[in-house]
């Protein structure tokens, strides 16, 4: 199942510090507004992940009590048992293999559609974000059959249906940065004596680098956290840890094993966030 | 009672950058009058505005405006409007609903709002362009138009942000003509910073020259060329003549010889630059009376000629020559005309030379 | 010879490519037409008796009564749900957008805080919802009501589910906001500010409109999401009655043999209902001046 996934990170946008400006500058009260509100956002982001950072170092941790009773690893082990390693290297090989063909085919869309404009242009995008007007479930009904029929393998079906889904976000991300991208600096480089492929891999490549990860970690979350198209389409061959975290949330009892399961879920997508965070701050020309 | 703007030693830095964006800075505006302030980039001059109209805060130093003190009023409220260079006209808005902008935030009904602001739409000449949306016009009809939404403002201030340096030449002098237009029109009291001194000359009356965030001068348009008061003036208004000499008596003695100068000044006494603008050397041809000089360039600036002559070891630059066809190694007479004389305190130090040079931008 | 400017833009010609460029995105096109044209077609097909598991393809909209009731029912709380939590989304969004884009520590702070759920599959935001609001959930047990403790998960107000798909979404929506806020917004506000308008007045004639187009286009996109999803409304829901999807995959699971054509006929519901909500958004955004 897609995901709903923001084009872009904020801190790239937040490139003016406002916190000196004249309009910005407010009186006591203001200030204290601004605090308790922003405090309790942030609490509203973050409270969801509290029980599961308890959950994971729980050993026991029985009804009335707010706090576990006894700390420990054991819930890792429960769910080592489970699979998990598994799960994690289905999801790994899922989100990759999704991002390795959406990546690609998106910036070709997108390219087209930007320094290409034809009578087919608006059929295509129309086309390309149409998977965020029509829930998976929908075409997956419809694609069983069809992928049974043409034999296509299951694990193969479940990229194929989750590259449609991961699409619009890679076509509209590198949609953006051609947008924002001069084709006079190709063309400098061409008059400055560079070769077709020199331009590709000296200019173009350096200048849309940003958006081009930026699009491939989309991707790669469209994959990574999809449960329902794995479900219906996989039918059980490829195991993902969504599809460990439903089985083992569906039960009782298993909350510390839930906990764990979805630490290995958020942790890659999170490393990769503060990776990038670390790198693009150091690069002085990477631009959004 | 009306007693116009007043800016008293403001003082801004900015984090990160190598020196005060402003720095004990000084001005007064009389109600009516149109002030330049005119500086090289970076020099300080957007902060300045931005610093007026409420948008940065000073770290010291006050605005006051009618002799109130506006350091505790929010900028909605200094009643100053502000044109920047680009139009930023509100894009969710057709063309007649941003120039009502200012009235229909007081609460003005839609009706006279849209009214009100078709006789501004009028005054800048774009009259019938009302229902347009701002992204079908052109730079310069977008720039009227925000001269139009700032207008009917009502400001006490029309503080202008270098707002003709993004057009081309034809339509900066066009709307040089609508800024004089609406001057005769509504008498605003404007503030307007600008790189460019012609742009200056033209549509202000009093120029305030900033470097590195101090004023060096602020006087009449013709003043300012003509009565620099000290090197870095002369040379920042485009003066290149510079003759080091003493003044002794009103009399500017030199290589050049003796030259007295204009009697409507004090001159101060001691060694002194003489200064004349390249445009008022008159170069006359050979048997004429003057002093003896030999071209040795000639360059074309278009209809003009620069010259670049040698008299008494001095070089000089003139633009203008009654030969018919000066050619370099001519030997040729000058004139220095009394009235386009004046004098400053000689070559700066070294620090003082260091701040013509081109600076790096600063966040401004 | 003067040419407009769009023309000379044109005329200077690049070296012609071997492939025509608009064919670039062929490879993308097929993929999606593949899936979305494909699995339409055939749902379609399904749900019209069409192409039955045994027996002759006969055309009936038999699947579409066989559960009128319950699929009326269930269109209603989908959109109910869904509705409701995409208004919380926007409104948080939007504040959280807000927040953003003062830039001081709290901005950043809100900013690393929303970022943090976006990559976490919703699947194990249901899940860690059910841990923070169950009735041996984490608030049970600090506030330790454990009697009087409201039946949010799987009880008749849909809570848990509401609050699973606000909490992702206005993460979305905020971030959404943020980043088209950011670029221009403080250019506008300093001008509206110098043209008089107060705070109330730079968010409600400037900061709103500005940011309506970027929130009517992430708000659809949340709303079909969550009308759309299964996965957390079958685990933080009630067994009846059942959301679209949710009585959808049922009926795809259960071994009957009319159950397929039903549960596709569910599908096509789906899809229609988010097909509309697609189009009532394009024909809201049309009418905005700001929308190119």
């Amino acid at each position: 199942m897609a995901v709903t996934l923001p084009p872009g990170l904020p801190r790239e946008a937040l490139r003016k510090d406002a916190a000196r400006n004249g309009l910005t500058r407010s009186r006591a009260a203001g200030r204290i507004l601004r605090t308790a509100t922003a405090a309790a956002l942030a609490v509203w982001f973050v409270l969801p992940l509290v029980p599961l950072g308890l959950w994971v170092f729980a050993d026991r941790w029985s009804y009335p009590a707010p706090l576990p009773q006894h700390w420990g690893l054991e819930n890792v082990d429960s769910a080592l048992s489970r699979g998990a390693a598994t799960g994690f290297a289905g999801s790994l090989a899922l989100g990759l293999a999704v991002s390795a063909l959406a990546t690609p085919l998106g910036v070709l869309a997108a390219r087209s559609l930007a320094f290409h404009p034809s009578r087919w242009s608006a059929l295509f995008s129309a086309l390309l974000f149409a998977p965020l007007a029509l829930p998976a479930f929908v075409t997956v009904f419809g694609l069983n059959v069809l992928l049974v029929r043409l034999q296509v393998p299951s694990s193969a079906g479940v990229v194929l249906v989750l590259t449609a889904y991961a699409l619009p976000y890679t076509t509209y991300v590198m949609r953006l940065a051609f947008g924002a991208h001069d084709l006079g600096f190709e063309e400098e480089a061409c008059t400055l004596g560079a070769t077709r492929g020199q331009v590709f891999l000296r200019v173009q490549l350096p200048l849309i680098a940003p958006a081009l990860a930026r699009a491939a970690f989309l991707a790669f979350l469209v994959g990574w956290s999809d449960y329902l198209v794995t479900v219906l389409i996989g039918g059980g061959s490829l195991v993902t840890v969504p599809l460990l975290v439903a089985s083992a949330a569906a039960g009782t009892g298993n909350d510390g094993i839930v906990a764990v399961l979805s630490l290995i879920a958020l942790a890659p997508p999170l490393a990769l966030l503060l990776f990038a965070g670390m790198t693009g701050r150091r690069r002085p020309g990477a631009r959004p | 009672m009306r007693q116009g703007l007043v800016v008293q030693g403001l003082s801004k830095s900015f984090k990160g950058a190598p020196h005060p964006a402003l720095e004990e800075f000084s001005l007064s505006l009389a109600p009516g009058s149109c002030t330049a302030v005119l500086g090289p980039s970076g020099s300080g001059k957007s902060t300045l505005l931005r610093t007026v109209a409420g948008l940065e805060i000073p770290d010291r130093g006050s605005v006051l405006l009618d002799g109130q003190d506006l350091a505790t009023v929010r900028p909605e409220r200094r009643g100053m409007a502000m044109v920047f260079q680009r139009p930023l006209l509100f894009p969710h808005l057709n063309v007649l609903d941003n120039v009502a902008f200012a009235a229909r935030i007081r609460g003005v009904p839609r009706r006279r709002a849209r009214a009100d602001a078709e006789s501004f739409l009028e005054l800048v000449q774009m009259q019938g362009t009302g229902r347009r949306a701002v992204t079908g016009l052109s730079g310069g009809q977008q720039q009227r138009v925000a001269i139009a939404r700032g207008l009917a403002a009502r400001p006490a201030v029309l503080l202008l942000d270098e707002p003709f340096s993004a057009l081309d030449p034809e339509l900066r002098s066009a709307m040089h003509e609508l800024l004089s237009h609406v001057r005769e029109q509504l008498n605003p009291m404007v503030l307007m910073v600008t790189h460019d001194r012609d742009e200056a000359s033209a549509v202000a009356d009093q120029l305030a020259l900033i470097s590195e965030g101090t004023l060096l001068q602020h006087s009449s348009v013709e003043a300012m060329y003509t009565r620099p008061v000290s090197l870095q003036v002369s040379r920042l208004m485009g003066g290149t003549n510079e003759v080091p000499g003493t003044i002794r008596g009103g009399v500017h003695y030199s290589a050049l010889g003796a030259h007295a100068l204009p009697a409507d000044h004090p001159w101060a006494e001691g060694p002194a630059t003489l200064l004349i603008r390249p445009e008022r050397i008159i170069v006359l041809e050979d048997h004429n009376p003057g002093l003896p000089a030999v071209i040795t360039r000639i360059r074309a600036r278009g209809p003009r000629r620069l010259m670049t002559v040698e008299a008494a070891g001095v070089t000089l630059n003139a633009e203008e020559t009654t030969c018919p066809h000066p050619a370099p190694g001519d030997t040729v007479r000058l004139q220095l005309p009394t009235s386009a004389l004046a004098a400053v305190a000689p070559q700066p130090t070294a620090e003082t030379s260091a701040l013509i040079s081109p600076t790096p931008k600063v966040p401004a | 010879m003067f040419l407009p400017e769009t023309e000379v833009l044109i005329t200077r010609s690049r070296p012609k490519p071997r492939v025509p460029g608009a064919l670039l995105a062929v490879p993308a096109i097929v993929i999606v037409a593949f899936v979305v044209v494909g699995g339409s077609a055939m749902v379609t097909a399904q749900s019209l008796g069409l192409m039955p598991l045994v027996g002759r393809p006969e055309l009936s909209t038999a699947a579409y009564t066989a559960h009128g009731g319950d699929l009326l029912v269930g269109g209603g709380l989908s959109l109910a749900i869904a509705g409701t939590s995409t208004l919380l989304a926007c409104l948080i969004g939007f504040m959280a957008a807000l927040i953003m884009m003062q830039g001081r520590w709290c901005g950043k702070l809100v900013a690393a805080m929303s970022s943090l759920s976006i990559p976490l599959p919703h699947i194990v935001g249901a899940a860690a919802t059910g841990l923070l609001l169950a009735d041996s959930g984490l608030l049970a047990r600090v506030f330790g009501t454990a009697e009087r403790w409201p039946p949010l998960v799987g009880g008749p107000w849909w809570a848990a589910v509401i609050f699973e798909y606000a909490w992702k979404e206005s993460a979305f929506v905020g971030l959404v906001l943020a980043g088209t806020l950011a670029t221009r917004s403080v250019d506008y506000e300093e001008t509206a500010a110098l043209l008089g308008a107060g705070r109330l007045g730079r968010l409600r004639h400037v900061l709103l409109p500005l940011s309506l187009p970027a929130l009517m286009t992430s708000g659809t996109i949340a709303f079909i999401y969550s009308f759309g999803s299964y996965e957390v409304a079958w685990l933080l829901g009630r067994p009846y009655p059942e959301p679209l999807p949710v009585m959808a995959l049922r009926l795809y699971n259960s071994v009957t043999l009319t159950s397929r054509p039903e549960a596709a006929a569910v599908a096509v519901v789906t899809a229609a209902v988010s097909l509309c909500a697609v189009l009532m958004a394009l024909a809201f955004l049309r009418k905005i001046p700001l929308w190119r």
